[in-house]
């Protein structure tokens, strides 16, 4: 019981902080206000990249010593080495705008293996596949956690897919599509934050401390209209085709091996 | 060759010196820094070539900054030329300032890209993986099946490949993409079980892993409380110094945690990177740069690297203590082409 507390904590002061930490430039300037205008301004930046990633260690932590099991870590590597195929393929020839097929394979075993897989499976996939395209730089850290996050809520659609007819129906597909359409669109959205309240630019489109909350969102959506809107469009488009074209068998062939991944041998003097 | 951990080092100093401030003297001499160990790091393999030269990215960066900024920021008292004032969003001055500020934050994006080029095209993959901590150990596992696997996949998918196409397949829509996506991943999954079977025959986790602990979990709970609670007394009641410090007991409270199992996790290494005298060469200049760079030191003038072009463009002021703690994140130079020349020896 303990345990189970201690890992929901776990769960929920990691995830809350690394969501607050992404946000912090709609809600920052507005507390400060409150408080002591730009107190810690200078320190920000490192403050906040020193929170976002011991955030993702905890959590990362927590979820591997619950999850990992020899066949899940080989299922794993296996899955993640197909994905990190389709991202070279991707660097090899650039598909359109934010197009790229690696969410899909996320999405599907988030949803199908569980969250915890799904986590694991966007963190790693993007950690090997940036050894292996040369994609590692500072913004890597940014991209497991928020590619972790894809696989994570995935299984969420599993109570809107039991309304929408089960497993197997057309619902399903049509759910999981456009669960792919709005990470497409939040996925860019997510990564933009951690860069734009240091960027530069044009005021109208960028942060500024103390503007307040509805200030600041209108400056964001400008900027990300102006910048991402069509390039995370793609992405979105992307994700929804790929998920209708290949979603529907690749999933039957996921559920038939998470049967076999259950499976475990029992020895007899154990039961004794 | 660098010890991984020197090169660490080396990227946290230079990632340090850049974030400093945009002092335009000081930013050129980490830059050239950057270039001299670029120029002796070992040349592009094919594996892990980029898509764009770090130079080219430099150039095509730096440019782009300079041009947007100088379109987009009204500001600044050297007006080069006017836009007609019935353009939406361009028409305006164009002011030398605003050119010459979006060039500096281009600058400063190109250093940290090829400081990570620089230091990935170094280090061999199984020296990126070995630098996955101990507590992570299972994930280290997953990243080398996965790192070995590529290979195996893409000569997989070569064949599935050629044996459709000699049944006359042939890919022309998306949907024909299916009869090698599938059985790539079906056989990915077959794979897998094979090797979970043998790496549950040599002992690994067969029954899973141990669960943490009750102490180091609540060990966890404690360190991320404590980092909520800190931030949170930053930003709601502006005591930044208990709110640091609260942060940093919460820190070390997780980082020491992780060290803690950790230590329960040993690791064997097929071979050995020694750790040699250009290794400590490397990470004291780093140390050097980033005390200089961080800390408020007397004799050292923090201030000149907060330079700001605007209203009127100006000489920026340069520290002559802080050059020369930059130049300490040159020695990658020096252990580079000292290894190369050996190698030729």
């Amino acid at each position: 019981m303990i345990q189970r507390i201690l890992s929901g904590a776990i769960y929920a002061l990691s995830t809350a902080i690394g969501i607050a930490a992404f946000l912090a430039p709609f809600f920052a300037p507005i507390v400060q206000q409150s408080a002591q205008p730009q107190a810690g301004a200078a320190t920000a930046p490192l403050l906040l990249t020193a929170l976002v990633g011991l955030c993702f260690l905890a959590l990362l932590f927590e979820i591997q010593g619950s999850e990992l099991s020899a066949k899940s870590v080989a299922l794993l590597g296996i899955l993640v080495a197909i994905n990190s195929v389709l991202r070279f393929a991707e660097v090899a020839i650039p598909g359109p705008g934010g197009f790229s097929p690696i969410f899909m394979l996320i999405i599907l075993t988030g949803y199908v293996f569980g969250g915890q897989f799904g986590f694991l499976m966007g963190t790693m996939t993007l950690l090997v596949s940036g050894v292996i395209t040369g994609g590692v730089g500072p913004w890597l850290p940014y991209q497991m956690f928020a590619a972790g996050w894809v696989g994570l809520s995935a299984p969420l659609l599993r109570p809107l897919i039991r309304v929408l007819g089960g497993e197997g129906r057309r619902g399903e597909l049509l759910a999981l599509a456009l669960f792919g359409a709005l990470w497409g669109f939040a996925y860019g959205a997510i990564m933009n934050l951690w860069f734009w309240p240091f960027a530069a630019g044009p005021a109208q489109q960028y942060w500024t401390p103390g503007t307040g909350l509805a200030e600041t969102l209108r400056r964001y959506l400008a900027f990300y209209v102006l910048t991402s809107l069509v390039w995370d469009a793609l992405g979105a488009a992307g994700n929804v085709v790929l998920i209708l074209a290949f979603g529907a068998p690749i999933v039957r062939a996921l559920r038939r091996f998470r049967d076999r991944l259950g499976f475990v041998y029992q020895p007899e003097w154990s039961e004794q | 060759m660098i010890h991984p951990l020197a090169w660490v080092g080396w990227l946290a100093a230079v990632m340090a010196t850049l974030s400093a401030g945009r002092n335009p003297l000081h930013l050129v001499l980490v830059l050239l820094c950057i270039a001299l160990v670029e120029a002796a790091s070992p040349p592009t393999t094919e594996r892990r070539s980029t898509p764009i030269t770090p130079l080219r990215f430099a150039l095509t960066v730096t440019a782009i900054s300079a041009m947007l900024n100088a379109l987009s920021v009204r500001y600044g008292d050297t007006v080069l030329l006017r836009l007609p004032d019935w353009l939406p969003l361009l028409g305006g001055a164009v002011t030398l300032e605003a050119l010459v500020f979006g060039a500096l934050s281009g600058l400063t994006l190109s250093g940290l890209f090829v400081t990570f080029i620089v230091a990935q095209r170094s280090l061999p993959t199984s020296a990126l993986v070995g630098l996955i901590p101990r507590a992570f150990y299972p994930l280290a596992v997953v990243a080398a099946i996965a790192i070995t696997f590529v290979p195996t996949t893409l000569r997989q998918a070569r064949q599935i490949r050629e044996a459709q196409a000699i049944r006359g397949h042939r890919l022309q829509r998306l949907r024909d993409w299916l009869p090698l996506l599938l059985p790539l991943l079906v056989g990915g999954l077959e794979r897998a079980f094979q090797l979970a079977e043998a790496m549950a025959a040599r002992g690994f986790a067969s029954a899973g892993q141990p669960q943490h602990a009750t102490a180091l979990r609540a060990s966890m709970v404690t360190g991320l409380a404590a980092l909520l609670a800190g931030w949170l007394l930053i930003l709601a009641w502006g005591q930044v110094r208990a709110g640091q410090l609260l942060m940093l007991i919460g820190g070390a409270l997780l980082v020491g945690t992780l060290w803690l199992v950790g230590r329960r996790a040993p690791r064997t290494r097929y071979r050995r990177t020694p750790w040699a005298s250009g290794d400590t060469a490397v990470l004291i200049g780093a140390a050097v740069a980033i005390i200089a760079f961080t800390l408020p030191l007397p004799g050292i003038d923090r201030a000149v690297l907060a330079y700001y072009p605007y209203p009127l463009l100006h000489l920026p002021r340069f520290d002559p203590v802080l050059g020369f703690a930059t130049l300490g994140l040159a020695w990658p130079t020096a252990v580079l082409r000292g290894g190369r020349s050996r190698v030729v020896e």
